[in-house]
């Protein structure tokens, strides 16, 4: 094949960030023109980081990038699209507060008498493209307003608007319902047809297959091949991307539920914008039960786990733990409840990040009497327990007096999973509990849930990932716009398509039906 | 990065920094005195060595002047800890000085006891100041910084109506107090030097606070704040409260320096502006990257550069604001974060690399 075919090529790209991570380790990268890439791998793999490097958001410290037969230095996203790349992040990097048209033309606003922004342009702009592509978007709508797929189709314009011609797209579905993910696949094949060339970032099988017509596979910050995606079997490419074939099944005895531990009746919250985010929310979680919430991001579930650990406060309704009320209450007084929390963004509540890992493991004990038999700490009683939770949960690193921060991600949450459910807990609430990280941190913190569910915790599990709430709950409750759409008391028989519809609000349980998640009433 | 790289990496950090600003110091010494020569020898050497031997009386001087500010760099260490950027030192020391002389004129005791009470009350009073910012900044959300910083200022400024129209000494051609009576004042730790027994307190002071930063819960909520905030409240420290008792705390360190200071080396208040230790104090944390340990070497480092400095006024006419400028310099490499971090990224890659090796090796060395 003919070199000047590939409209990129990264060659031997190695990547060091500043705390010590290798996320890639002499990477080979090519894309034809006008060809759907799928760039696959699990999470920490280094698709990212790769793809941060080609749109110029971060240096490679080693190896060359090559546009279009033309060796380039992206050294801002401000020269990655003048050369003609763009990206559609996974987060959208949209501001919520203007109008489509007005994120469309950011930074690069249609003047009217030189000094004004001529609104009027950015509307007509906006719609050309719209009407061009066939994406609809509503230009005169606050983004805020618009739901995710929009966002998404926003996202998208608003690169081809800067002249793109490679697109990027950073697991363009995750945040997507199936409706919306068919949507997507039609336009970007359309946009192939017209000459774009895409690459696709995802670690979903079934799309893959679906649009893509070639793949580079990677697995730990190293490429493991290219291949054409019709040759390819999606056992292969799962083997090629794990490295063994794991099967994420837990095995784990039917539950036996006793009484509730957590009643949550009635909560409503509006949040600043006055978007109700939570509508009458009512559901019970029993000793012995892990009680899953599925439901596409932003449906209300943030919120609900900010008011079950006082992070934030309801308009009404109540919250009680052991016939407890948790409204208001401080954090330390819901602690001595019983209650953990695994906290969804665990780099903000998770940890302290410049803190050694010693410090985060005691974070929620240092003032207990363990280690406070003077006016000093007993260093030598937490040294040990420290050094015992380490070898317990399997933290890889050099001591305990390593900077947390320095570890991956997958370790780091095993520091985060280790002090909650050291602290003895009856209540654990697991919000995305393996979020970004490793398979074999995945596994053992989907085991030890299960473990310490069957041990008679009590046990909220709140995740995005379908796989894991089906999985792992014995009761699941979906929610949409904030309320609760269904529920289900035994989740052997569910599969995607049932959820999906409740996920995407097309179905609705009768009010009976919800009730019975609220139990002993 | 290991722990001992990084280590070895600030201790290389500081050291540039210091290097480059004493370079910036060389440039203008050239520029300002006839005999730049005997102007460095002033400044680098004199204060230790003078005529081929050691300096006794100059080195004693450095030791005294390092007292007031080992305790507002601790101060500071404790607030700057808990992300509290407290400017309150200044006024708390001010006022330590004050109620410290007040106690010291008006209240006569045995001689043992005297300087025990005021230093007492002057620490009591420099705390019961800090609960002013620390409240508001709790409660209402007022920032710290610009309260504590405008608080200096009504602070001084009541010490002087006191000073001025109740408690001047009409007897005398300047505005002063009475004399502070004998029992009061601190001794010297060597006899006629500017070194009292006020030094020992401060190294002690600075054992007993790096114990309560590092070993006690306390300490640790304080630490822990200053990283993560949001971290903290959620693990069910008590936030608002260890604010206010970590600005509390420096201003209590403050406050007994100040007291320290005066009944060490005045036997009259006659202070009219703030003294400028509280200024100092914050180089002096700095330098010592908020660790209590550090403070009493970055206080030698600072008091070192202020002897020398004075020394080169007096001997070789340069001006003595110099000592600012060296300061300044200082002060803008150790708080430039990226300063070096090219040469950090070159270190984290050597390592990391040296660890996949490592690794592989290890792999290849099992399968074999």
């Amino acid at each position: 094949m003919a070199e000047h075919e590939y409209v990129v090529q990264m060659k031997g790209i190695a990547k060091v960030y500043p705390n010590g991570v290798a996320a890639n380790q002499g990477v080979d990268f090519n894309v034809r023109k006008g060809e759907i890439h799928a760039l696959m791998g699990e999470n920490g793999a280094g698709k990212s980081t790769l793809m941060k490097m080609l749109f110029g958001l971060e240096q490679p410290t080693e190896g060359e990038i090559i546009i279009n037969g033309e060796k380039v230095v992206l050294s801002s996203p401000t020269v990655a699209i003048s050369k003609g790349i763009g990206m559609v992040h996974q987060h959208f990097m949209l501001v919520p507060s203007l109008t489509v048209a007005e994120n469309m033309v950011l930074g690069m606003e249609p003047k009217e008498k030189g000094m004004f922004m001529d609104y009027k342009k950015a509307v007509e702009i906006t719609e050309e493209y719209s009407k061009k592509f066939n994406l609809y978007v509503d230009p005169n709508a606050k983004v805020r307003d618009i739901p995710v797929g929009m966002k998404q189709k926003v996202e998208i314009l608003k690169a081809l608007v800067r002249g793109a011609k490679i697109l990027i797209l950073d697991e363009p579905t995750a945040v997507l319902t199936t409706q919306e993910t068919e949507e997507l696949f039609k336009e970007l094949v359309a946009l192939k047809e017209q000459g774009y060339t895409l690459i696709f970032i995802s670690h979903k099988l079934n799309e893959i297959k679906q649009i893509t017509d070639r793949l580079t596979i990677m697995r730990a910050g190293k490429s493991m091949g290219v291949y054409e995606t019709a040759d390819t079997s999606k056992e292969e490419i799962s083997r090629l991307m794990v490295g063994r074939d794991v099967v994420l099944t837990v095995e784990k005895d039917k539950a036996q539920p006793t009484d509730s531990v957590l009643k949550v009746r009635d909560l409503e919250y509006t949040n600043e914008w006055n978007k109700k985010m939570l509508n009458k929310i009512s559901f019970d979680v029993r000793k012995g039960e892990i009680l899953g919430i599925a439901g596409v991001e932003g449906n209300g579930q943030r919120e609900l786990v900010d008011m079950l650990f006082n992070l934030n406060r309801p308009d009404s309704g109540t919250v009680t733990v052991n016939g407890q009320s948790v409204v208001g209450q401080p954090q330390k007084k819901i602690r001595e409840m019983g209650v953990s929390l695994i906290p969804e963004d665990r780099m903000t509540f998770g940890i302290a990040g410049t803190g050694t890992i010693e410090e985060n493991l005691i974070s929620d004990r240092s003032a207990d009497k363990r280690y406070n038999n003077g006016p000093l700490f007993n260093m030598k009683k937490m040294h040990e327990d420290c050094d015992q939770l380490i070898e317990d949960y399997k933290v890889l690193c050099k001591s305990r007096k390593q900077q947390i921060g320095m570890l991956s991600g997958g370790n780091i949450q095993k520091v985060v999973v280790a002090r909650e459910f050291s602290a003895d807990p009856c209540l654990i609430i697991a919000d995305q509990p393996t979020r970004g990280i490793d398979v074999g941190a995945t596994e053992f913190i989907r085991k030890k849930l299960v473990e310490l569910s069957r041990e008679g915790a009590a046990v909220l599990l709140v995740s995005a990932d379908l796989n894991e709430v089906m999985e792992l709950s014995d009761s699941l409750i979906i929610m949409y716009n904030g309320a609760i759409a269904a529920y289900f008391e035994d989740t052997s028989m569910l599969n995607d398509t049932i959820m999906g519809e409740y996920m995407l609000g097309l179905k609705q349980q009768s009010e009976e039906e919800v009730r019975r998640v609220q139990h002993g009433e | 990065m290991g722990n001992k790289t990084k280590l070895m990496f600030e201790f290389v950090r500081g050291l540039v920094a210091i290097l480059i600003a004493i370079a910036v110091a060389f440039i203008l010494i050239f520029l300002s005195s006839d005999d730049p020569g005997k102007a460095l020898e002033c400044m680098l050497l004199r204060p230790i060595i003078s005529n081929g031997a050691f300096n006794v009386n100059s080195i004693l001087t450095i030791l005294g002047r390092m007292t007031p500010i080992i305790f507002t760099g601790l101060g500071v260490c404790v607030m700057f800890s808990a992300n509290q950027f407290n400017l309150g030192g200044e006024g708390t020391l001010m006022l330590g000085g004050f109620v410290a002389a007040l106690i010291g004129i008006y209240c006569p005791m045995a001689a043992g006891l005297h300087p025990v009470v005021c230093i007492i009350a002057a620490t009591v009073v420099g705390g019961v100041v800090m609960v002013i910012p620390a409240i508001l900044k709790v409660k209402l959300k007022v920032n710290e910084m610009v309260c504590s910083l405008l608080l200096n200022y009504v602070v001084m400024y009541i010490i002087l109506h006191f000073l001025n129209n109740v408690l001047a000494d009409r007897t005398k051609g300047q505005t002063q107090t009475l004399p502070f009576q004998e029992t009061a004042l601190v001794g010297d730790l060597v006899a006629n030097s500017e070194l009292t027994f006020g030094f020992i307190i401060a190294l002690i002071a600075t054992v007993l606070t790096a114990l309560f930063m590092y070993r006690t819960r306390w300490g640790y909520s304080i630490r822990m704040i200053g990283i993560n905030e949001s971290f903290s409240k959620y693990s069910g420290m008590k936030v608002g409260a260890i604010i206010v008792a970590a600005q509390v705390i420096g201003g209590m360190l403050s406050g007994m320096g100040g007291a320290i200071e005066m009944l060490g080396r005045y036997n009259t208040f006659l202070w009219k502006e703030l003294p400028g230790y509280g200024w100092t104090g914050m180089t002096v944390a700095i330098l010592a990257k908020n660790n209590p340990i550090f403070i009493p070497f970055a206080a030698f480092f600072i008091a070192y550069l202020n002897r020398g400095c004075e020394l080169m006024s007096i001997y070789a006419g340069v001006p003595a604001e110099m000592i600012d400028i060296i300061q300044a310099v200082i002060f803008l490499f150790f708080a430039a974060e990226q300063f070096m971090s090219k040469t950090r990224q070159k270190l984290v890659v050597k390592e990391t690399k040296a660890e996949l090796k490592e690794k592989q090796l290890a792999a290849e060395g099992g399968k074999a």
